[in-house]
């Protein structure tokens, strides 16, 4: 019998099986080297993991674009962890933009620390860091603090110089932001931001008794530590004060989570148990918001970061009470403040064929014209000093949450400094022992201290 | 089929094509090189068309493989230029070493001994008589068939996001207990809320991702069954019952092996669904090896922990193999 190959000559065969086998390696070529970025002198790429920046950013470009000649191609992938992913796989096929949105102050150096974002100390002056807020002039700056953190061999930014720079802020903000549904609020008579947290509890109890399935709090737990970071560490720094608060998470036992004083701090978290919204514990940080957006919920916690997200579900900012993570009245800061620390920043990297232009890029976000046109676009706060102006160009509910930056050293609570716990600390696994306290109702305040106290001391073990 | 012997390929090769062989003892060098330079084609030609295979495997396959093994022994954020080589120390501290990741790695593996056991008990419990029953019914089998094959066919991230929705405090399940006037059973946490509820429903939801290909399986097993036994048991005094129970399951053991055997993988192996459903939670309540696997890979704030998650996927590889093993040993015993 003859094969339908039988009729082909050698020849012909030969060279059928030289074109299969170059076609079917050409896929893995291109998995190989090459330039990332445009490439292109007048163009530049750019990626964000915050939907809600896309229109603000693309708007800049355009503007960019009339002064420079330089076009901006913004790209939006999420959720944070998918751009991530994202990040580490077009880092291996040399596939990365010129410019990274990241978090501020850990992705960027654990981006620099491995050769991906570029070291920009040198190139960000005076002139250019003086147009941030006092605050975040220096973030993305290997400072003294962050070196230390970073020695660990297991560090996340393990290789990082001190000295070194891996980006400038874009958004400045803070966690531990509450917002209430006016109206769902005034129905229970509740008409001003609370002044403690038992004026807090006693608002929730008066909310979920008017209306027990959507009176509630929702907060997006099923991303795991926004219970611990967002609740619960505020919380704690009101109810011990600056020293206390850090000395939980240290290593001396009288003074950790199982100690009278951690005990003391989980109690009044666990009286939250009553008021969250039904299910807030499925939900991740978008959903939650968009629980509360849909009135599920009548209070939400989040960050100055989320009025953008609920104003991008329908929800009006005028219809929001926003106000700090209050501390309790009895406490050593009855009246914590929330330090405003820099959000997401801007990183070059490292394989950017024209690392200038996404300077250029990045330090003209940074103009007070464009960042606050940046701010009224994505409801953002922008990391650029808007002086005076600032209250009027972010709008009422987004200033009424800057009040809550204002501050002592003493008397405010700050996300961002974290060398006093170990370099191993993984927050979620932290957060998960939290979760059965409250809303899970697994463990009592003693059982959750003991477990806490010791994953955390097991976190310095590893330190070592 | 001829049993007459082959020419050789010398002869094939020149029949009908070139001129007459020439007689023997006249030597012919031009005849000689094209043979050669023929097989020289069709050796190389031959090489080239099996040459993507074979590439492909052993970039996609050996070479993954082995990266991956190497990988088991380093620290590594996938970011820095060079690996720590720390010896064994991964698996040590995934096993008992390290009290950061050993305890949820026990913990995990509890949740992963549930799901191992409940997801092919429940999935050869349901898919059987299901079956069973397509394969009787007289009308409409093919339509049914497509029926209940939907869930294998429909699943994926917008299901899985679907399933999340139904199960939640204000979700279709809730509302359909409470109609029915079994408000009692509803969850009011939602029923991936609840830390006792949310592992056994996560069960449920992957028995039902799961039973359209094992019914399937059965019911190529069935339809394969000589009728004459079936009607020899019936001769005997069988019912339905007593048919099914003594004749056809026993028949259908095979199948029920591979069935487990599937299901034990995908239990062992699988995360998407819960990193989708509940990422590990509440809490930590819903995570699983395959979850964990991936958490210490891809969630961990580029912190250097692929090595890790390397050596827990050599870890359940080892499972697994160690699961089929027994499965074949235990399907041969049987059969």
């Amino acid at each position: 019998m003859r094969t339908p190959f039988a009729r082909f000559t050698p020849k012909t065969r030969f060279a059928a099986a030289a074109v299969v086998t170059v076609l079917s390696l050409s896929p893995l070529a291109a998995c190989g080297g090459g330039s990332s970025g445009s490439g292109d002198a007048k163009s530049l790429t750019m990626w964000t993991f915050k939907q809600s920046h896309v229109a603000a950013l693309k708007n800049a470009a355009a503007e960019f674009k009339k002064q420079t000649g330089i076009t901006v191609t913004v790209q939006a992938y999420g959720p944070d962890d998918a751009y991530t992913t994202k990040v580490q796989a077009a880092a291996k096929t040399h596939d990365l933009p010129d410019v990274l949105e990241v978090h501020s102050d850990g992705e960027d150096f654990a981006l620099g620390a491995t050769g991906i974002a570029r070291d920009i100390a040198k190139d960000v002056g005076a002139d250019w860091s003086g147009l941030y807020q006092k605050g975040v002039q220096a973030s993305g700056t290997v400072t003294p603090a962050h070196y230390k953190e970073s020695i660990p061999s297991d560090s996340k930014s393990h290789g990082v110089k001190q000295g070194q720079r891996f980006s400038v802020p874009l958004t400045s903000g803070t966690f531990g932001i509450v917002m209430g549904n006016k109206k769902a609020l005034a129905a229970a008579g509740v008409t001003k931001p609370p002044a403690s947290y038992e004026e807090f509890l006693a608002d929730l109890k008066a909310t979920t008794a008017k209306d027990p399935k959507n009176g509630g709090v929702s907060l997006g737990l099923k991303v795991k530590a926004t219970g611990l970071t967002w609740g619960l560490q505020p919380l704690a720094f009101g109810e011990l004060g600056k020293e206390k608060y850090q000395a939980l998470w240290g290593q001396d036992a009288s003074t950790d989570f199982a100690s009278p004083d951690g005990q003391k701090v989980l109690g009044l978290y666990s009286k939250m148990q009553p008021y969250w919204m039904p299910g807030t514990q499925t939900l991740d940080i978008d959903t939650a918001d968009q629980a509360f957006a849909q009135g599920k919920s009548a209070w939400d916690i989040g960050g100055t970061f989320t009025l953008a997200f609920l104003q991008q579900n329908g929800m009006n900012p005028d219809d929001v009470m926003a106000f700090g993570f209050p501390g309790p009245a009895a406490g050593a800061v009855p009246k914590p403040a929330l330090a405003p620390l820099a959000l997401t920043g801007l990183a070059v990297s490292s394989t950017s064929a024209h690392p200038e232009n996404a300077e250029k890029w990045m330090k003209f976000l940074a103009q007070p014209g464009v960042a606050s046109k940046f701010a009224k676009d994505a409801t953002e706060v922008p990391s650029t000093e808007l002086g005076a102006d600032a209250a009027s160009v972010m709008g009422a509910t987004l200033a009424d949450m800057t009040k809550a930056f204002t501050g002592t050293p003493e008397n405010t609570y700050d996300p961002s400094v974290n060398d006093f716990r170990p370099a191993s600390y993984d927050q979620d696994s932290m957060a998960e022992i939290l979760a059965d306290l409250t809303p899970l109702g697994q463990k009592d305040v003693a059982a959750t201290g003991k477990a806490l106290a010791k994953l955390d001391n097991s976190f310095w073990a590893t330190s070592k | 089929m001829t049993t007459a012997p082959r020419p050789a390929l010398t002869e094939t090769a020149a029949a009908g094509r070139g001129p007459a062989p020439r007689p023997a003892g006249t030597a012919d060098p031009d005849g000689g090189r094209r043979v050669l330079r023929r097989r020289t084609y069709e050796a190389v030609s031959g090489y080239l068309f099996v040459a993507p295979a074979v590439i492909l495997f052993a970039v996609m396959g050996l070479y993954t493989v082995g990266y991956g093994f190497l990988l088991s022994f380093a620290r590594w954020n996938g970011f820095a230029p060079h690996w720590d080589w720390v010896g064994l120390r991964n698996y040590k501290d995934l096993l008992w070493q390290n009290p950061a990741y050993a305890p949820r790695l026990h913990h995990a593996a509890i949740h992963t001994l549930y799901v191992m056991i409940a997801v092919p008990l429940l999935t050869v419990l349901v898919s059987f008589p299901l079956a069973v029953l397509l394969n009787s019914a007289r009308r409409m089998q093919g339509v049914l068939r497509s029926v209940y094959f939907v869930p294998y066919v429909t699943s994926g991230i917008a299901v899985f996001f679907a399933w999340q929705y139904i199960l939640q405090p204000d979700g279709a399940v809730n509302s359909v207990l409470g109609s029915l006037g079994m408000g009692s059973l509803a969850q009011p946490q939602g029923w991936l809320g609840n830390p006792s509820t949310a592992l056994p429903t996560m069960i449920v939801v992957t028995v039902w991702g799961a039973v359209p290909v094992a019914m399937l399986l059965y019911l190529t097993g069935l339809q394969g069954i000589d009728r004459s036994v079936l009607e020899a048991s019936q001769l005997d005094g069988a019912g339905w019952w007593r048919t099914n129970v003594s004749v056809v399951w026993p028949l259908v053991r095979p199948i029920t092996s591979i069935v487990v055997l599937l299901n034990l993988r995908d239990s062992l192996q699988g995360f998407q669904t819960f990193l989708v459903m509940t990422n590990g939670g509440p809490g930590d309540h819903t995570n699983v090896l395959g979850l964990e696997a991936y958490r210490l890979a891809f969630l961990k704030d580029l912190a250097p922990t692929l090595g890790l998650a390397s050596a827990l996927g050599w870890i359940l590889f080892a499972a697994a193999l160690v699961i089929a093993l027994i499965n074949l040993r235990v399907m041969r015993s049987k059969t």
